[in-house]
């Protein structure tokens, strides 16, 4: 579902991601460990289109993100972290609404897809009131949703549990599960390591642009000998920082 | 680039907009409020002023001409036929004028009476304070009156040798307007209206520009945006266009707000001028020519603010950029807030804003010269798409896009 093949980024002189390569499965949960700077947000905003990769590309369902970045983004929901990033004036629905209709959905099936989010998420008595009155949980709710109205096939997760209350983190982590449930594929970006064992079928760890390790939690727990992966974490980052 | 993408997209910012109370209030009641008022009350006292200074002439003599024949000859020679002018007897004469007791003092020559019976001129001079407008405007009322008082002497005198005082007047001037009254008032307006069109039109647009993609970049809201299909041209020219519309709001209820105050104290709103605008016609071509070219200066300032806002790293930032781009805007306004229509130099009319601000003077001018309006309209189309160029080309710029 995602081939990624020596993604490069380049910001004049300095390489914020230097030839990553991975794969994720149709249905897999891939979570890319790393910690602030690593390289992770901007490795998924190339995913995103959002950058233009100096070198390498990747495939999305099927879609070259370089040469077909509109058929990309009609196949991927993003949820990045911090502040859900709503319009406040708008009614939940409105808000939902825009983004299905800039995925050029049609009014009926916007409308079906509002009324069962709203059911799956709890947010019929909400959905007609404006994203400004509501509770960080409300609109923490409306923005997942607002993420998979178009129904897409990747989700991209950029640390969406930043700055987030053990409740509303538990609600992300629900949501993830949900996506892999409608057997969507995901890419996860964190730097906690205890969500990314919890959640991920697989991880990649990255450092200073550079992918210094990919493969099963339990499969690299075994090669490095260590039931703790932050002490792996720490193990490849630091032989990457020493070197 | 997709029209459904830019309709949507536009479509949703106003409805933002319109929803939020706050542009609500300043780009629509506040002009059609504020304006009017400002203008009655501005004018008002600009006129409650001049008749003042006219009808209320305090005047006082020195210590040294406070004499009964002095006082006599003020009061019965000079000013007797200006019930306007008043003597006041004043003990300090300098304190009268610094508490404005009176607006200025006359120091007449003690052997004045002398003086004018051997025919020869004596000095009355008159004391003003330069920083009391009142004093200084009250000068050339005093001096009509003394000048009158001139006049009959010198004619008493020509007539006590036989001559007629028409001698005095070998040519006698004549003044004839030659256009109608309602062009009169027209060249008032020709000097603030263009100034005021362009200030607002640019003002108006501020606001919508500053959040449609600085502030949308602050609320997390901007990169869900770029990750759906539409693509980065149909965004921003759904948002461009938004800020245009609004620049035409802002625009629009601020001349509402003038005529308002115009219907309600014509005098005031006019500065006490007591200039009109009614009856006055403009040539259907030359209207159309004049809000293309408006629409085209907004079109331009549309596409510079939301360059701004794209380049701004934050909410604070496009503001600082926009009030740059507004003081800029007004010094052209300024520099050629006197200048007549009449005396535009071609050159004008291909400079941004210059080029609009001299196609409403020429408009508002006695002659309309269209050559130079389908100038200043070719030019004004170019900004637009350098403008426009300029956006798009900051909004591909993934640099720009994700500066931080």
């Amino acid at each position: 579902m995602i081939k990624v093949e020596n993604l490069t980024k380049r910001f004049g002189t300095f390489t914020a991601v230097n030839k990553v390569s991975f794969e994720v499965e149709k249905g897999e949960i891939f979570g890319l460990l790393g910690e602030n700077g690593a390289g992770k947000t901007t490795t998924l905003r190339m995913l995103a289109t959002m950058l233009k990769p100096t070198e390498g590309t990747a495939l999305m369902a099927g879609f070259d993100v370089v040469s077909e970045p509109e058929k990309v983004r009609s196949k991927i929901g993003i949820l990045f972290g911090g502040e859900t990033g709503l319009y406040d004036r708008l009614t939940c629905e409105e808000n939902i609404a825009y983004f299905g209709q800039l995925n050029d959905m049609g009014r009926d099936e916007i409308d079906k897809r509002i009324k069962i989010m709203a059911k799956a998420f709890g947010m019929e008595e909400y959905i007609k009131r404006r994203a400004g009155k509501l509770s960080k949980g409300m609109k923490q709710k409306v923005a997942f949703a607002r993420a998979i109205i178009h129904d897409p096939d990747i989700m991209l997760f950029d640390e969406p549990t930043s700055g987030l209350d053990v409740s509303a983190i538990k609600d992300v982590h629900d949501f993830i599960r949900t996506c892999k449930t409608d057997g969507k594929t995901i890419v996860f970006s964190s730097h906690t390591m205890s969500e990314v064992e919890k959640l991920c079928d697989r991880i990649a760890i990255i450092n200073k642009g550079v992918l210094v390790e990919k493969g099963k939690v339990e499969d690299l727990k075994n090669k490095y000998g260590s039931d703790n992966l932050e002490d792996i974490f720490l193990r490849l980052v630091g032989e990457g920082n020493e070197s | 680039m997709n029209l459904r993408h830019i309709w949507i997209v536009f479509s949703k910012e106003v409805k933002d907009i319109v929803r939020d109370k706050k542009t609500i209030i300043t780009s629509i009641v506040i002009p059609m409020v504020i304006i009017p008022l400002l203008s009655i009350l501005a004018g008002g006292s600009v006129r409650n002023m001049q008749q003042d200074i006219e009808q209320n002439v305090t005047i006082g003599l020195t210590r040294e001409s406070n004499t009964e024949d002095i006082r006599a000859l003020i009061k019965e020679d000079i000013i007797a036929d200006y019930p306007n002018i008043k003597l006041v007897d004043v003990e300090d004469p300098i304190e009268a004028i610094n508490n404005s007791e009176v607006r200025i003092l006359l120091d007449v020559e003690k052997d004045y009476k002398e003086k004018l019976e051997q025919g020869k001129p004596f000095v009355i001079e008159i004391l003003y304070d330069k920083s009391q407008t009142k004093s200084e405007g009250s000068i050339y009322i005093m001096s009509d009156a003394i000048n009158e008082f001139n006049k009959r002497v010198v004619s008493e005198r020509l007539n006590k040798l036989g001559i007629d005082d028409e001698i005095l007047r070998p040519v006698e001037i004549k003044e004839k307007n030659i256009i109608d009254d309602g062009k009169a008032g027209l060249s008032l307006l020709a000097m603030i209206l263009p100034f005021l069109l362009v200030i607002l039109i640019s003002a108006g647009g501020i606001a919508p520009a500053t959040d449609l993609v600085a502030g949308e970049k602050e609320r997390n809201t901007f990169e869900p945006l770029l990750t759906t299909k539409a693509g980065r041209s149909s965004l921003l020219i759904g948002k461009y266009l938004t800020v245009t519309l609004f620049s035409f709001v802002s625009a629009i209820t601020s001349f509402l707000g003038m005529i308002l105050g115009y219907v309600i104290d014509p005098k005031s709103m006019t500065m006490g001028t007591e200039a009109y605008v009614s009856g006055f016609s403009i040539s259907g071509t030359a209207l159309f020519m004049i809000l293309t070219i408006s629409i085209l200066m907004g079109m331009t300032f549309a596409g510079i603010q939301i360059a701004l806002s794209t380049y701004a790293k934050s909410f604070r930032e496009a503001q600082t950029y926009m009030s740059f781009l507004l003081i800029i805007i007004t010094i052209p306004g300024y520099s050629t807030i006197l200048m007549q229509p009449n005396e535009i130099p071609l050159f004008m009319y291909v400079v941004p804003v210059l080029n609009t601000i001299s196609a409403f003077k020429t408009v508002l001018g006695v002659n309309i010269n269209y050559t130079y309006l389908a100038i200043a309209l070719a030019s004004s189309v170019v900004y637009v798409i350098v403008s426009l160029k300029i956006a798009i080309s900051l909004f591909n710029r993934e640099s720009v896009l994700f500066r931080s």
